[in-house]
């Protein structure tokens, strides 16, 4: 009886919280929840690119339709800006690798800054453009697909506040950056949908 | 193998590749609009 009360009292000594969690011997847990958030985000992506090619193809109604005049030049400024800002964070974590701190936080206030210059102009635009989403189809899918991706950028900005505040506070070192691959990472991705948002509804 | 979710720096060149990609895409586009 002591003997079983001693060996109870020593597994639960030994073991604290749910069981360890079962992962594949083949792919990396980190990239493997990378993969599939990046999925489940194609996959939203992609509805919203269904109604907008919907009413394109299938529908051939007339893009951007009548009232609505996309600002195609600003659009491209636009571009030029989150494309900025995927070089200047790719540079922040180079120089991070070479334990180059003031590259880091150069880098990373300088993402920052772009990325939130991207949403300002953005959000002016939408103030500028003089149609409603409820108006037209072409207005709806127009600010739903560039809603959700300002709504990413958002996202993006909020990880690239925190990374930006810990390279200040000195966390991040060439050992041991993975706070701040993963929202470079996402961070391209983000860019990468809006190459493809730019050409889908600005260019095409 | 390019993996875009290995590493930052995947990413970053998958983004160039992208770029390039589309630059051209649109500069043929614009082209073809134009005449």
């Amino acid at each position: 009886m002591a003997a079983h009360a001693h060996a109870v009292g020593e597994h639960e000594h030994e073991h604290h919280g749910p069981p360890a969690a079962h992962q594949s011997s083949r792919v990396d847990p980190a990239v493997l929840g990378m993969l599939l958030f990046i999925i489940s985000e194609i996959m939203i992506f992609g509805a919203f690119f269904t109604a907008y090619f919907f009413i394109r193809v299938v529908n051939h109604d007339p893009w951007p339709g009548p009232g609505f005049d996309l600002p195609k030049n600003i659009a491209a400024f636009n571009t030029c800006i989150l494309v900025s800002s995927s070089f200047t964070i790719h540079f922040a974590q180079e120089a991070l690798k070479k334990d180059n701190r003031l590259g880091l936080k150069v880098g990373m206030v300088c993402t920052f800054l772009l990325g939130l210059t991207f949403l300002f102009i953005q959000i002016n635009e939408y103030w500028h453009l003089g149609i409603a989403a409820h108006e037209t189809a072409q207005a709806s899918i127009f600010y739903g697909l560039t809603g959700l991706h300002g709504a990413h950028v958002t996202i993006g900005l909020m990880l690239l506040a925190f990374v930006t505040i810990r390279s200040f506070r000195g966390h991040y070192s060439s050992g041991g950056y993975l706070g701040m691959e993963v929202p470079g990472i996402y961070w391209h991705f983000v860019d990468v949908m809006w190459i493809v948002v730019f050409f889908s509804v600005y260019i095409i | 193998m390019l993996n875009p979710l290995r590493s930052e720096a995947e990413a970053f060149r998958a983004l160039v590749y992208v770029l390039v990609l589309f630059a051209v895409l649109i500069a043929a586009v614009l082209v073809i609009q134009a005449l």
